[in-house]
């Protein structure tokens, strides 16, 4: 691939200046391998340099995926250097793979979903020894931000303190019994009151990889009397869950920021700021006493104990919502306390902070500018790529209006406007009568699926598409879904055809691939926006804008767009793929949305593919389909987006890909 | 009122595709372009099978016509059915001027079903006939794709090797799973090709890459002709298929006079089976073995089962097995010697010359072309072999 080599050229300077880089290409194009085999030999010209990499992934199959390709980089190694290499990976997938074993020590390539590293959680467990000399890749990480304001939030509800209830007397039972047999087991306190000097000491000669979670300034200070004991320590939690279960009593919306929470706390039930900050770390130590084997039972106990200490810790960047129902349902009493997180940087700080190259890849990570804004970092090298196409196989079309000239959007005054529905559906069911085997169709929200297709049941259009295909809807219920998309991979395969009305930001719309035939056009009906009415939203739009001055409007439309760029993104999934990229709303055509969309696609973007109508969005689709199916050898792609090893070492080619590099 | 612009905007449709040819190359030239797609499109066939390669002369081919609701479409003149019907009938013509001794079978498939339209038969009249008729009908429901390949591979006495569909629809309704009866087909060695008239549809990029046939989608109604065009050639035969020697008659036309007082007029025995025109004739071909009489050739015994061809017909199918070698393409500007060509005595004109390997004679484009596909040997080697 050419622009594995354009990749290449711009990346070094990443590894060499020891900074951090940024990077966007297209799926598909062989970006996994690229980066890999470039570490990789990065790797070994100077083992010095670069000790580690740890390749962070987002799901399961993302992750056997790298593992597949680093097999076959390895094969290569073998057979080209006829030596047997000395490499160790290790893929941590699963739950039923989880290996927690000090071999990941040694491993030289360490392969593993993003959590391990952002969770505090998780991150204690698994990946404090990495090495200050790792590279760490976060691959797929569009949503990088989402993960890392995941990992710091904590939800509490009625439930999650009930269990947290019966934690409690649990551990009161174990306390008491194991007075009564081996009381010297107990005696944890004097290192208590010697503190986390261990902690510290490993920090300080950066042994560890810092725990968000735990604040420098615990390290240094003992833990306080109140808590030292075990029995004190239980009942300060009961103390604690009391005041949880009372805040959460309410009958109206309450927002509040740390400062304040730890004011009130104070004022009704006398708690102190300083314990409730070595919540976390004292429970840790108490469980590690007890010789509690199974953890995963202390979860909702673990998790107030962490929100102590968040809440405790950060006066910044957090905010508390307590909302007595959902929106949904205002009827249903189920109180939530959400304690969330609203600056991404906390969680990913520490990554930033210890290796000393950090390189966030996707295939859609437009705008680049705004992920080193929200993360708060300083990238040495920000590129987006382009595809180097011997054909072009993809092709965007922002469809704006009906054949009744009516504009199509989802635009919250319009969307239930019976002509904008009308058009929709005859979109669909032009589109289906003239694009081969499968169709992916995305909706802003399921709700507003299930609108529109009542609708277009009751105006007889769902039945027409249904002569031309079948169709297949995602639900919420995951087993459902699979099942829909099982069968509509089949009869995408046995020709019978067959549109799949999905959601973004559903599970269809992240994860799953539609390669080939599974994908020959995309529809997304809408600009996905998030629901803007969440209290939680809010907060962190009003935090954003105070913080990072990035503007509401602005950091939503790039929420909506990477999602749309992500939906799309699924029907392409290499060079020998093609498909339609159909953008059906009218507000696609503005600049502020196509600027956001990633340069791969923008590219083929011209001025003759905005706000069509449907009859010319028909035209356009049928010459293109037509195109794409002449016959297509690998031959034709060399010396445009395959290069020989001839035509590689020949200097004009050198040259031109080095430009190409500069101008990236 | 809203016809009206609809017609424009597809009219225009047709005519932005040359736009989207004339791409400027990097020097900026745009004729170029243009004719070297032209260029390359009619060269392509010349060189395309060349090689010592076995070829099935007895072919025996069954074509099947979709004729679904999509056939409706409008975007081959006048609609998609008319069109392919009148390209049919063209192609049903060369074929059987181009492989004499071979039969052809169509199949229509619309509505879920699949009609034969007419059985394996090597006399082009009964299918063009038949292939008019068809012009009429109604193009309703789905195409099955099985249905009209089971309909092809279930007599399995007829030793079928080919099968061309032309497929228009993007769906298929198959009663039962169409991948085992592609295992089916795969066992009888039956190759099927698919020319598509919308877009690559999976189902037929499998169907074809496993039975070995070739699967093509039409740009516009040229690149149709052409593709249908491809299928006069007869494809390679696979190397496993042994050779049969076929025991052929060669009868000779006799024409009793009408002086003859012996002569009576009779049936022939291909009027059996047809309905119309019941003519008694004087002459005719009589079966060497059975003395049966048939007024055309080639055509299978229908007494004992000879197939009673004739000589030129033989003859004409044999050039397959050798063609006439590809010229040397060469470019005008460094062609330096007389600016004639050798076949029509033009001018050269065109960017290349092309020059016979064995005459060393020089031909322009067109006659290229001609010689290639028509005469199947060279003018300028006749003549020295008739000189020398």
């Amino acid at each position: 691939f050419r622009l594995n080599i354009e990749g290449l050229l711009v990346y070094f300077p990443t590894l060499d200046a020891k900074g951090h880089g940024v990077l966007e290409m297209p799926s598909g194009t062989g970006k996994t391998i690229s980066l890999l085999s470039l570490i990789v030999a990065y790797h070994k010209a100077y083992p010095l340099e670069v000790t580690k990499l740890v390749y962070c992934s987002r799901t399961v199959p993302e992750i056997e995926k790298v593992v597949e390709e680093l097999r076959k980089l390895m094969d290569y190694y073998a057979k080209q250097t006829g030596a047997k290499n000395d490499f160790l990976a290790l893929a941590l997938s699963s739950r039923k793979n989880l290996c927690i074993h000090p071999e990941i020590l040694h491993a030289n390539i360490v392969v593993y979903s993003y959590h391990y590293l952002l969770d505090p959680k998780i991150a204690d467990l698994v990946s404090k020894e990495l090495t200050k000399k790792s590279v760490v890749v976060f691959d797929e990480a569009h949503n990088i931000d989402n993960v890392c304001i995941d990992s710091m939030s904590v939800n509490i509800t009625r439930r999650t303190l009930d269990r947290c209830q019966t934690n409690v007397e649990t551990l009161q039972n174990t306390i008491s019994r194991i007075k009564e047999t081996d009381a010297a087991k107990l005696r944890e306190y004097r290192r208590l009151v010697e503190g986390l000097k261990e902690a510290n000491v490993a920090r300080e000669t950066d042994m560890y990889l810092s725990n968000p979670v735990l604040p420098d300034e615990i390290l240094q200070e003992a833990v306080p009397g109140s808590i030292r004991t075990a029995e004190h320590f239980v009942g300060f939690i009961k103390h604690f869950l009391e005041y949880l279960k009372a805040r959460l009593r309410i009958h109206h919306v309450v927002q509040e920021s740390a400062p304040q929470f730890l004011k009130d706390i104070y004022e009704k039930v006398c708690i102190d700021r300083k314990p409730l900050r070595f919540c976390a770390e004292r429970l840790r130590s108490l469980l590690r006493t007890l010789e509690i084997a199974d953890i995963a039972d202390f979860s909702a106990i673990t998790l107030i104990s962490h929100f102590a200490t968040l809440v405790s810790t950060y006066s910044k960047g957090f905010t508390i919502i307590i909302e007595p129902f959902e929106d949904r349902t205002p009827t249903i009493a189920n109180p939530v306390l959400h304690f969330s997180c609203m600056d991404p940087s906390i969680a990913i700080k520490p990554v930033f902070g210890r290796f000393q190259s950090v390189i966030i890849t996707s295939g859609t990570l437009s705008p680049l500018d705004i992920y080193p804004r929200i993360l708060d970092f300083r990238p040495v090298t920000t590129a987006s790529f382009t595809m180097t196409l011997a054909r072009t196989c993809l092709c965007p079309l922002i469809v704006g209006r009906g054949n009744d000239q009516v504009a199509m959007t989802s635009k919250f005054e319009t969307r239930e406007d019976f002509a904008v529905i009308r058009n929709y559906g005859n979109l669909l069911l032009e589109m289906s009568a003239i694009v081969p085997d499968g169709i992916v169709a995305f909706f802003t929200s399921y709700i507003y699926m299930e609108n529109i297709v009542a609708s277009w049941y009751e105006q007889g259009i769902l039945e027409n598409i249904q002569r031309n295909k079948l169709i297949f809807i995602e639900t919420q219920d995951a087993a459902e879904t699979s099942m829909a998309l099982e069968k509509y991979q089949e009869a995408c395969e046995n020709g019978r055809g067959a549109i799949l009305l999905s959601v973004a930001r559903g599970k269809v719309s992240e994860g799953i691939d539609f390669v080939h035939h599974f994908g020959r056009a995309v529809i997304m009906f809408g600009v996905p926006y998030v629901y803007t009415q969440s209290r939680i939203l809010k907060a962190r739009l009003e935090y954003l804008r105070d913080q990072f001055q990035i503007r509401e409007n602005y950091f939503l439309t790039f929420d909506a767009m990477r999602h749309v760029a992500q939906c799309v993104g699924r029907a392409i999934q290499g060079k020998t793929d093609y498909g339609l990229m159909i953008f059906a709303d009218k507000r696609y055509a503005r600049a502020d949305k196509r600027g956001k969309l990633p340069r791969w696609i923008q590219e083929h973007l011209t001025d003759g593919s905005l706000n069509l109508t449907i009859d010319e969005t028909v035209q356009l689709a049928k010459y293109f389909l037509r195109q794409m199916a002449q016959p297509f050898r690998q031959e034709d792609q060399l010396g445009l987006s395959l290069l020989t090893l001839e035509q590689l070492q020949s200097e004009d080619m050198l040259q031109k890909i080095a430009q190409i590099a500069q101008q990236a | 009122m809203d016809e009206e612009p609809e017609r424009a905007k597809r009219w225009e449709g047709g005519y932005e595709r040359t736009w989207e040819v004339l791409k400027e190359d990097e020097s900026g030239s745009l004729k170029a372009t243009v004719e070297d797609i032209l260029f390359q499109a009619k060269r392509k066939r010349v060189f395309e099978g060349h090689g010592q390669v076995r070829l099935g002369m007895m072919r025996h081919l069954f074509v099947i016509i979709d004729s679904s609701r999509s056939m409706e479409d409008q975007d081959l003149k006048p609609n998609r059915l008319t069109s392919t019907l009148k390209l049919m009938e063209f192609f049903v013509e060369e074929y059987f001027d181009q492989n004499p001794i071979s039969q052809i079978g169509i199949i229509t498939t619309k509505n879920k079903r699949a009609e034969k339209l007419t059985d394996l038969a090597g006399n082009p009249k009964k299918h063009l006939a038949a292939l008019k008729k068809v012009v009429d009908s109604t193009c309703v429901g789905e195409p099955s794709l099985y249905n009209s390949l089971n309909c092809v591979a279930l007599p399995s006495g007829t030793e079928i090797k080919e099968i061309l569909v032309i497929f228009s629809s993007l769906t298929t309704c198959d009663p039962a799973n169409i991948y085992e009866l592609i295992k089916t087909l795969n066992a009888l060695k039956i190759r099927v090709s698919v020319i598509g008239l919308s877009a690559e549809v999976r189902v037929c990029t499998i169907l074809t890459r496993e039975t070995g046939g070739s699967y093509n989608v039409i740009l516009d109604e040229s690149h149709f002709k052409e593709l249908l065009m491809l299928h006069v050639k007869p494809p390679p035969a696979s190397s496993s298929s042994e050779c049969s020697l076929i025991r052929m008659g060669f009868p000779q036309h006799v024409i009793a006079s009408m002086s003859d007082q012996d002569a009576k007029p009779s049936f022939s025995m291909s009027h059996l089976d047809s309905t119309g025109e019941p003519g008694l004739t004087l002459g005719g071909y009589y079966c060497p073995q059975c003395r049966a009489k048939y007024t055309e050739l080639p055509v299978e015994c229908k007494v004992c089962g000879l197939t009673l061809v004739s000589a030129p017909h033989l003859a004409r199918s044999f050039h397959h097995l050798f063609p006439l070698e590809a010229f040397q393409e060469t470019p005008l500007e460094e062609y330096e010697g007389e600016r004639f060509c050798e076949a029509c005595q033009g001018e050269l004109k065109d960017k290349s010359v092309f020059t016979c390997l064995a005459c060393k004679k020089v031909f322009c484009v067109e006659c290229d072309l001609f010689i290639h596909d028509t005469l199947h040997c060279c003018p300028g080697c006749m003549q020295t072999d008739r000189t020398s």
